[in-house]
């Protein structure tokens, strides 16, 4: 505008040298303008954030998270493996899938010391053998830096930071005593084997299968529960014995996941198929051929791949810092729910023969 | 340096300038730092106010987004499908067809008929089979047709895509641009691959959720992904394409515009909470300044008006100041010349008034002392050759007296008598000085007296007439003008010849002046030397020399009557010499009038 005038001017009364003159002013009055072209083609005017873009590779830093499940090689907690090695490889996480031979606290103990002594590792998962006995490793790990969480058995509140639970427990022993009681008509002698008598899952389901029991139940007999430590050798033993001692036994709830193939088998050795109902927890691929011959009539569970899956979700969850919430969507899980400071991971899945082929672990 | 420049410029340009530093470059300075910052204001409000709408609206099509990642979640809710899903093999065809049918129906239910009508179709990829549903259910797709790259290859580890418009050769009815989800399908019991779940969405909800932002003015609107690719544009053709100008813009939330010279942009961008894509509102300024902009250009109209009538103002001003001092700088030079005729008009009674008057004073003043200057020169002049015209020449007074002696001793008394008589006759009109022009009558007569006495002298060797065709009562001439010149020719004819004869003759010629011619025959003179006496009356009359009695004649007739008479000679050696005197015909009477 300026050097329009000027040159107006310029043509009235000034020569060359004061339109250069003109010129030269004008470029200074728009010199504000001329700053913004030569630099940048856009000038910010308003900036509430800067955009820090969500990039995978914020995520990449691996974690190492060592799950400790409360014995190796029984199928269920092979079956927890599956799912833990998916979930490292969909997560970018290093997994340790490592646990002692025997279902007892000592050897786990043992184990979890060797993990935190020599792997450097950032969470710690832990199926407890015992909820009491495992606390003060827990503790030191804790001190070194470690995120301690449990899954399928849970330790005393103050070992962890939160406990993955697969179903709601009173939900699920109520459902076991449930599942009994329409395969022997709700009456008869039935007795339960669990799994190590200090696992603290076992014994809080037990006690709902007690509670059940003894609320709705009145024509059926507890005659014993015995312990198996969760080894198939021994739950097999117990479960003759049992057939031994009780002739006239109706049923069987297997309240861990050896217990009801080790019934199975007994039952079918005795020939006592269709007498002795067997209910109770495992997995569907053991059970198969159980539940297709009527030797088992019903099998309850929960996925360990998934569960498995789930607690490598978390872990690495809480390696970044994050806890679980109420509702959460987990990728490849599904939604969680959560109460205080236990998750639970979904609703528990009945095998029978006609849908036992759907599942494969 | 500058300001040396600027001090030799002229008047005028030095006007102009100051006249625009002062007050076209500060208003219009000022105007365009007020106008900038309005503009700027509009700007900032406009541009923190845009990001804020982007942000609602990206929430709300985030959460729309969530609701739509959800949807596949319904699908576990069905036991059937998921168990159709898990099958790998079938015995027969209609085993197979009797599943789809299943499937097929069930999607139809849970997507179709009942919720969002922006749904185009669902599909679901698994294990080779394809179940699917849409909203014409004349569009079949084969799996063959289906995009192989859309296949189960793809590792999703769970999650859920966005494969973005125009990027899937699949097109419903009436071409709308969809967004195409794309979800893994995962039993979570067995934790294997199910298969994909496509869902294609119609992006009306986007435009919705953009509502708020279009509804006074009209901007354009787009969304992209992370890499500029075009998710949702308002110009619907764009939807699909990258934007090259992505990788460019400031990664902020907030506004920012373009810096070209002309029709610039104010763009205003809002990455969305979880997922990274950005909204983008683009607007043009000039539209935002739409009501500044009357303003502006109304302000700069009257702006350039108001400048032009003022610089016409002060050109004219400047010019009136100018005007006269250029027109004094140019009679000052006439006036350097010599020309005092001149005269500065000027009615005004301003400065430059009071300086043309003072100007026209001064050049009076000035010729005014020349003037007299040059009269009391030439009344010296005057005086000196008065002192001259009264001379008698002593050598002829002493010749004279000596003839007179021969005359006594000869006793030749009558001859005596004459002579001195004759004598006595010239002294007292030499004498009688008073007056410096006489009638014909008496020069004449004192010519006849002064050659009677020479003829005395001389006896036969000087002969004279004298015709005077003129009325010599009545005309006047200067005084002793004719004696010197025959004195002259005496001098010079008696040197050479033995004989002379001189004739005197006066007359009014053409042009009705007085013309006496004094001839001689005498030894006339050589070229070169008249020549030289020419050159000389021509030059500088006052000279004193050998020819001191014509140059005297010659000076007091110009200095009396002008240049345009004086005396001429004529002369050729061996034939004698004319003499030409030219004066005015000048009465008695008038002359006495004057003086």
């Amino acid at each position: 505008m300026v050097s329009l005038i000027l040159e107006g001017l310029g043509g009235i009364a000034l020569q060359r040298k004061y339109l250069l003159i003109g010129v030269l002013l004008a470029l200074i009055v728009s010199g504000c303008n001329m700053k913004g072209t030569s630099k940048e083609p856009y000038h910010v005017v308003y900036s509430s954030e800067e955009i820090t873009e969500q990039t995978e590779y914020q995520n990449r830093s691996t974690y190492k998270i060592a799950i400790v499940p409360k014995v190796m090689n029984i199928p269920y907690f092979n079956a927890v493996e599956q799912g833990v090695m998916e979930a490292g490889d969909d997560l970018q996480v290093e997994v340790i899938y490592q646990g002692p031979s025997v279902a007892n606290a000592r050897q786990q103990i043992e184990v979890i010391n060797q993990l935190v002594k020599n792997e450097n590792i950032d969470v710690l998962a832990v199926s407890a053998n015992d909820p009491e006995q495992l606390l003060p490793s827990l503790k030191k790990a804790e001190q070194m830096g470690v995120k301690v969480i449990t899954w399928d058995a849970d330790t005393a509140p103050e070992g962890r930071s939160f406990f993955i639970n697969m179903v709601q427990d009173e939900a699920l022993g109520r459902h076991l005593m449930d599942t009994l009681a329409w395969n022997i008509d709700e009456k008869g002698k039935f007795a339960i084997m669990t799994g190590a008598d200090t696992a603290a899952n076992l014994n809080e389901w037990l006690y709902w299968i007690n509670q059940q029991h003894q609320e709705f139940y009145p024509d059926m007999q507890l005659v014993e529960t015995v312990a198996a430590n969760d080894d198939p050798q021994q739950a097999y033993t117990k479960a003759k014995e049992l057939l031994a001692k009780y002739p006239d036994l109706d049923g069987i709830i297997g309240n861990s996941s050896v217990a009801p193939p080790a019934a199975a088998q007994a039952v079918l050795e005795e020939e006592k198929v269709g007498e002795v109902a067997i209910v109770g927890l495992s997995s569907p691929n053991p059970m198969n051929e159980y539940l297709k011959k009527d030797v088992v009539q019903v099998v309850t569970l929960w996925s360990p791949k998934k569960l498995g899956y789930l607690t490598v979700a978390l872990s690495k969850q809480l390696a970044q810092g994050d806890l679980p919430y109420d509702n959460q969507e987990i990728s490849g899980v599904g939604k969680i729910s959560v109460m205080n400071d236990t998750v639970i991971m979904g609703e528990p899945i009945d095998f029978t023969k006609e849908n036992v082929d759907q599942y494969d672990f | 340096m500058i300001f040396n420049y600027f001090r030799n410029r002229k008047l005028m340009t030095k006007l102009m300038i100051t006249y625009i530093l002062v007050t076209v470059i500060p208003v219009s300075v000022l105007g365009y730092i007020a106008y900038k910052q309005y503009t700027m204001s509009i700007e900032n409000q406009v541009g923190q106010y845009i990001p804020k709408l982007l942000e609602q609206a990206n929430t709300n099509i985030n959460n729309q987004l969530n609701d739509y990642k959800a949807l596949p979640d319904a699908l576990y809710n069905s036991s059937q499908i998921i168990e159709v899903l898990r099958k790998d093999a079938y015995q027969n065809n209609s085993a197979l067809f009797r599943d789809e049918f299943l499937v097929n129906g069930i999607l139809s239910r849970m997507y179709m008929t009942s919720g969002n009508s922006d749904i185009l179709g669902v599909f679901i990829l698994s294990k080779n089979r394809l179940f699917q549903s849409t909203k014409h259910p004349e569009i079949n797709v084969n799996i063959e047709e289906f995009p192989s790259f859309l296949g189960e290859e793809i590792d999703l580890k769970g999650g859920t895509e966005f494969i973005l418009p125009n990027q899937v050769g699949l097109a419903f009815e009436g071409d709308p641009p969809y967004l195409f989800m794309m979800r893994e399908l995962r039993d979570y019991e067995n934790q294997e691959n199910l298969g994909t779940m496509f869902i294609a969405i119609r992006l009306n909800f986007i435009e919705q959720a953009m509502q708020g932002l279009t509804q006074d003015r009209d901007p354009t609107i787009w969304l992209t992904d992370q890499d500029g690719r075009f998710i949702y544009h308002s110009d619907p053709s764009m939807i699909g394409k990258v934007d090259a100008q992505f990788p460019h813009y400031p990664k902020i939330n907030g506004s920012f515009r373009t810096t070209d010279w002309i029709n610039n942009d104010l763009v205003s961008s809002y990455k969305f909470p979880s997922v990274n894509w950005y909204s983008f509102h683009r607007i043009p300024l000039n539209e935002l300044m739409k009501d500044t902009n009357v303003v502006r250009n109304g302000t700069i109209i009257a702006f350039i008006i108001i400048v032009i009538l003022s610089s016409v103002i002060s050109v004219l001003l400047a010019w009136n100041v100018s005007s006269p001092i250029k027109k004094l700088t140019f009679l000052m030079k006439r006036v350097e010349k010599g020309n005092f005729k001149v005269d500065l008009p000027m009615e005004k009674k301003d400065e430059v008034g009071m300086l043309a008057k003072s100007f026209n004073s001064m050049i009076q003043e000035i010729e005014y002392l020349i003037r007299e200057n040059y009269q009391i020169e030439l009344k010296q002049k005057d005086a000196e050759l008065y002192a001259l015209q009264s001379q008698i020449n002593p050598h002829f007074m002493y010749n004279t007296l000596e003839t007179i002696c021969y005359a006594v001793e000869e006793d030749d008394k009558e001859e005596v008598i004459k002579m001195v008589t004759l004598l006595g006759r010239m002294l007292r009109y030499s004498l009688n000085n008073k007056e410096k022009l006489v009638p014909i009558s008496l020069e004449v007569s004192h010519t006849e007296d002064y050659l009677t006495i020479q003829q005395f002298r001389f006896e036969e060797r000087i002969h004279f007439s004298l015709s005077i065709n003129v009325d010599q009562k009545n005309y006047v001439i200067p005084k002793f003008i004719l004696q010197p010149v025959i004195e002259n020719a005496i001098k010079y004819g008696l040197d050479r010849c033995r004989n002379i004869n001189i004739e005197v003759r006066m007359k009014v010629n053409n042009d009705k002046n007085l013309l006496i011619e004094i001839a001689d025959d005498g030894p006339g003179m050589e070229e070169a030397i008249l020549k030289k006496i020419q050159l000389s009356l021509h030059q500088n009359p006052m000279l004193r020399d050998s020819q001191y009695g014509l140059l005297n004649v010659h000076a007091r007739i110009k200095m009396m009557y002008g240049e345009r008479y004086g005396l001429d000679i004529e002369s050729k050696a061996g034939s004698g010499t004319v003499v030409y005197l030219l004066l005015p015909l000048e009465n008695n009477i008038e002359r006495k009038g004057v003086s």
